[in-house]
């Protein structure tokens, strides 16, 4: 037994019997993570997949449990982590004196809103679950790269979360209303509209009041690191399409009916110059349910559900500078409408369609971004892969940071420690119509290679650095104390902002901030309060 | 699976919860989405495909040691496939495998299997079957009308199961078979096909029982080899060549029935003006997709870019027997099929295999709970299957639950639509038994 015996009960007592748990078999599993290889040798540690063992696992089933819990730690002084669906070494604690609390047992959609395009879900409904839900009404919801198996609820409330459909959906801090949050000394917080002392509902995220957005998020999420989120309202989208999504055959090779108003286009604008122009213009007219660059590779990928398959594709990888774009419509005219814009961008440009003419993807390609499913195929060629990049801008200021990481990243191409994509592998998409950018740069590498982790981790901190010299933002990965003292300087010294906000929301240090920031010392080494 | 592939796989969950899931773009609403029986019934993610793969890499590392707790998360599953059908949708995991090969690696270390599971795995090596039920008795199933002919090339492999607690499976099979025109033959000596001790990890046991079975077989002049069973049928099919090669064929009955309706030799006469919707046993289903062999070479690409020349084979359990019995019970006049949401390759387990029934009852009673949820709201009044695991367990939770779903082998309704009264099967069935 880690925890006291008297501690023990105290947490089984909040959250019922078979729901705390503290042994070894189960902890242990808590403790291994997609990448965590990665980030311990960041931190000078050993390169395995685990991080420290959280002291115990909790599953409470209600925003009450869990408040009764973070009390509970505020009172023995333990640190806590919560996770959703998990995915991630975010989810992982930073301190031998964390518990994990695993939301899974809180996993009810409690409201569809369909004429006011919102609903309110708990932290382990999926994706995927959510989006069959809102199907039977026409709808759609905003889905991270991450895949269909993740929160939303996490996505909204605490990660970056850039998706291949944010040109209709956006990204995730743009998705949250109203917010349930259990702050770190116990208490809850509900912001927006279902903040109101008189009818309070979810429909707003930024009022009455000011707004607390920026501190409950920012741009990329507290993972955890400023208390426990319970319950969201995100906004909902038209389906693009219709609902019916007719499925045939066998896993992994399903057929599907392709819906009647939807079209792939792929061109080849040649260079990141053209790429930049084109992509604004289709963006412009405010026509497309997905708009992506990807290198060849990259489209490779997405067609593909195997490596041998994707090596198939040599064709497709040939293209220097890909355009992938989906229109979808839900009635016919709005169909022809948004083919005809295409046509004209297309001839305007002296752009050639390849699909159906060089390339016929499968029908479940069009499931699978319909379902978007298209990030989990960025594993497919080595089974590790991650992203360095993950700038949110401009389009030219996104192609600017992707040109100028290839040189760094062919380097560990040449050392073997990252997979040969030459330099150029990137993805970016428009988020809500062109109204920006996101670029991040996926990395294939093998998590079982000590060389390839370690130089997988070297380039990352190259990226960084790169994008802290030449001014392109904050990217992905400044987590922690060591990336934003190290950025926050250069950037009107947002680190001691941050550092504040913690200080001042958690003043106990109770919610692992290993992913986030931990608050101030003093000179004897204490919390500052 | 070799140590090689073994440890090179135990270090490569992405633990991205997929396999929690059923295949991403086929779920269908909130409530039936999830695949695992483990993780819907226990939470913690160390009980799912993913998590247990993590155990895995643990054990291995000697992060962990062999402890009850242990024993207890890695048993606690059905073995039923599904976590590695949601996986392979773009994964080359095999969590079903390296979690078969985790408890062959805990028997050895004395940490499995479960106390029940050892008490049946004990009486097939004293008695031949897992119910310890005398060896003796086990054709007191055949009712004496029964034609069998011992020259056949016919075997009808009974099974445990149908031989001593699921009879009314066995005599519809022999029954049908009679109607068909099929001869056949029974085993003198049948023993258990070893199912239930393999998926436990208790390889010397299982490959005892294999031996006798095939021993037995191949000393007669036997050509196809016929099963009700969807367990031993598995076991058979799949298993057994991956030590041992036979030369017969063997055939699930829906396999052979559905031949035989579709050849006019068996003909479905009578109306059964009923409601069903059907339950894809894992046996029978996804795990009964056979190993392709592969002999090809894993070739290094590129750096830490590796590629199968030829391609290598992914069982994804596609290959499964998933439209003989839904062709079986559409030729059935009168007979309305209401699909589940979770059907074929990503079926929902009945929660009964791999040793759970045995030594988790009530984790097996909860899963077939769930699962006649999902075929209530098809608005069957029937719920059919093809496998003695789960119709036993499925009628069991029909009981506990109250539900008002009744139970059918699918072999019952070929009865019933051959225009024998399934009430006096049933009740001969009492009476032999």
């Amino acid at each position: 037994m880690v925890l006291e015996e008297d501690t023990f009960k105290e947490f089984e007592k909040a959250v019922g019997v078979g729901n705390v748990n503290d042994g070894e078999v189960i902890t242990d599993a808590y403790a291994y993570n997609w990448c965590m290889e990665m980030f311990n040798y960041m931190d000078g540690k050993e390169p395995l997949p685990y991080s420290s063992r959280p002291k115990a696992v909790i599953l409470p089933s209600s925003t009450e449990e869990v408040q009764k819990v973070v009390k509970l730690c505020n009172k023995y002084g333990i640190q806590v982590k919560a996770q959703s669906t998990g995915l991630g070494p975010w989810n992982c604690v930073s301190s031998n004196n964390s518990i994990v609390v695993d939301l899974r047992r809180m996993n009810k959609i409690v409201k569809i809103d369909e004429k006011n395009l919102y609903c309110v879900v708990e932290p382990y409904v999926s994706g995927a679950q959510l989006q069959a839900e809102i199907m039977k009404y026409g709808l759609n919801c905003h889905m991270p790269g991450a895949g269909p198996q993740v929160s939303p609820l996490a996505s909204a409330t605490s990660m970056n979360g850039p998706g291949f459909t944010s040109p209709s959906t956006g990204h995730s801090s743009r998705n949250v209303l109203g917010v349930e949050w259990v702050l770190p000394d116990g208490e809850i917080m509900r912001l927006g509209s279902w903040g109101m002392k008189n009818n309070p509902d979810w429909f707003n995220g930024d009022g009455p009041g000011p707004s607390l957005r920026g501190i409950m998020r920012g741009w990329a999420g507290a993972k955890s690191g400023l208390g426990i989120f319970t319950r969201v309202a995100v906004k909902l989208f038209p389906y693009p399409c219709s609902t019916d999504f007719e499925l045939s055959g066998h896993s992994p090779n399903y057929d599907f009916k392709i819906p009647d108003f939807m079209r792939l286009y792929v061109m080849d604008c040649k260079n990141f110059k053209r790429l930049d122009e084109i992509i604004i213009q289709v963006e412009k007219e405010e026509i497309s349910f997905m708009c992506s660059y990807l290198s060849g590779l990259a489209v490779m990928a997405i067609f593909a559900n195997s490596f041998e398959q994707m090596m198939e594709l040599m064709a497709v990888g040939g293209m220097k500078a890909p355009l992938v774009v989906i229109i979808a419509a839900r009635t016919k005219r709005e169909f022809e409408y948004k083919q005809k814009v295409m046509d004209y961008i297309l001839e305007k440009n002296k752009l050639a369609n390849i699909i159906g003419k060089q390339y016929t993807p499968y029908p479940v390609f069009y499931a699978e971004a319909l379902r978007s499913n298209l990030g989990l195929h960025g594993f497919i060629a080595t089974g590790g892969f991650q992203s360095t990049l993950g700038q949110c801008d401009t389009a030219k200021m996104c192609l600017n940071s992707a040109t100028l990481n290839v040189p760094a990243k062919q380097l560990f191409i040449k050392k073997g420690a990252v997979a040969n994509d030459f330099g150029e592998g990137v993805w970016m998409t428009s988020y809500e119509s062109g109204h920006y950018f996101h670029a991040e740069s996926p990395t294939m590498f093998d998590q079982t290679n000590k060389h390839s982790v370690k130089g997988t981790a070297q380039y990352f901190e190259r990226s960084n650095e790169i994008g802290l010299v030449k001014h392109l933002g904050a990217p992905f990965f400044v987590e922690g104390d060591r990336w934003h003292d190290m950025f926050g300087p250069h950037m009107h010294n947002y680190h001691l902002w941050l550092r504040k906000i913690k200080e001042a929301f958690d003043p106990n240090n109770i919610a692992d901030g290993g992913f986030y920031i931990t608050p101030g010392k003093d000179k004897k080494g204490a919390l500052k309060k | 699976m070799d140590e090689e592939e073994y440890e090179r796989m135990i270090q490569r969950c992405l633990r991205c919860s997929i396999c929690k899931w059923v295949p991403q773009i086929q779920v269908k609403s909130q409530k039936y989405a999830t695949i695992c029986p483990a993780m819907d019934e226990y939470n913690f993610h160390t009980y799912s495909g993913g998590g247990k793969i993590i155990l895995a890499l643990s054990y291995h590392l000697g992060r962990i040691g062999p402890s009850d707790e242990l024993r207890d998360i890695v048993y606690k599953c059905t073995e039923c496939g599904g976590c590695a059908v949601s996986c392979k949708f773009l994964n080359t995991l095999e969590p079903l495998e390296i979690m078969c090969e985790f408890r062959e690696r805990l028997v050895k270390d004395g940490c499995g299997p479960m106390p029940a599971q050892q008490k049946y795995i004990e009486a097939v090596k004293k008695v031949n079957n897992p119910y310890n039920e005398p060896h003796e008795s086990r054709k007191e199933w055949l009712p004496k009308d029964i034609q069998t002919d011992p020259n056949s090339k016919v075997l009808f492999y009974v099974g445990c199961t149908a031989s001593y607690r699921r009879k009314e499976m066995a005599i519809a099979t022999a029954r049908i078979l009679n109607a068909a025109g099929i001869k056949f033959r029974l085993l003198e000596d049948e023993t258990c096909c070893g199912s239930p001790i393999l998926r436990t990890g208790v390889k010397d046991a299982f490959l005892e029982s294999m031996n006798k079975n095939l021993d037995a077989i191949e000393a007669l002049d036997v050509d196809t080899v016929v099963f009700t069973c969807a367990g031993c049928y598995d076991t058979f099919k799949v298993d057994y060549p991956l030590h041992r090669k036979y030369n017969f064929e063997v055939k699930h009955t829906v396999e052979l029935f559905d031949e035989l309706i579709q050849d006019g030799k068996l003909k479905l006469t009578t109306e059964v003006p009923l409601t069903v919707t059907y339950h894809d046993p894992c046996h029978l289903g996804r795990n009964a997709e056979r190993y392709e062999e592969w002999d090809g070479d894993v070739v290094e690409l590129m750096p830490l870019v590796n590629i199968n020349i030829p391609k290598k084979p992914k069982r994804c359990g596609a290959e499964g027997v998933y439209d003989p019995p839904r062709n079986i019970l559409k030729s059935i006049s009168g007979l309305k099929l209401n699909e589940m949401e979770r059907i074929m390759e990503y079926s929902y387990c009945c929660g009964a295999g791999a040793g759970v029934k045995s030594a988790f009852p009530e984790f097996a009673l909860k899963t077939a709970q769930i699962r006649l949820d999902e075929a209530e709201d098809t608005g069957a009044e029937i719920l059919v299957s093809a496998c003695p695991f789960c119709s036993t367990n499925l009628q069991d939770a029909i009981k506990e639950k109250g539900s008002k779903l009744q139970f059918y082998d699918i072999n019952e309704l070929i009865l019933m639509a051959l225009g024998m009264d399934i009430k006096k099967v049933k009740e001969k069935a009492a009476e032999v038994a």
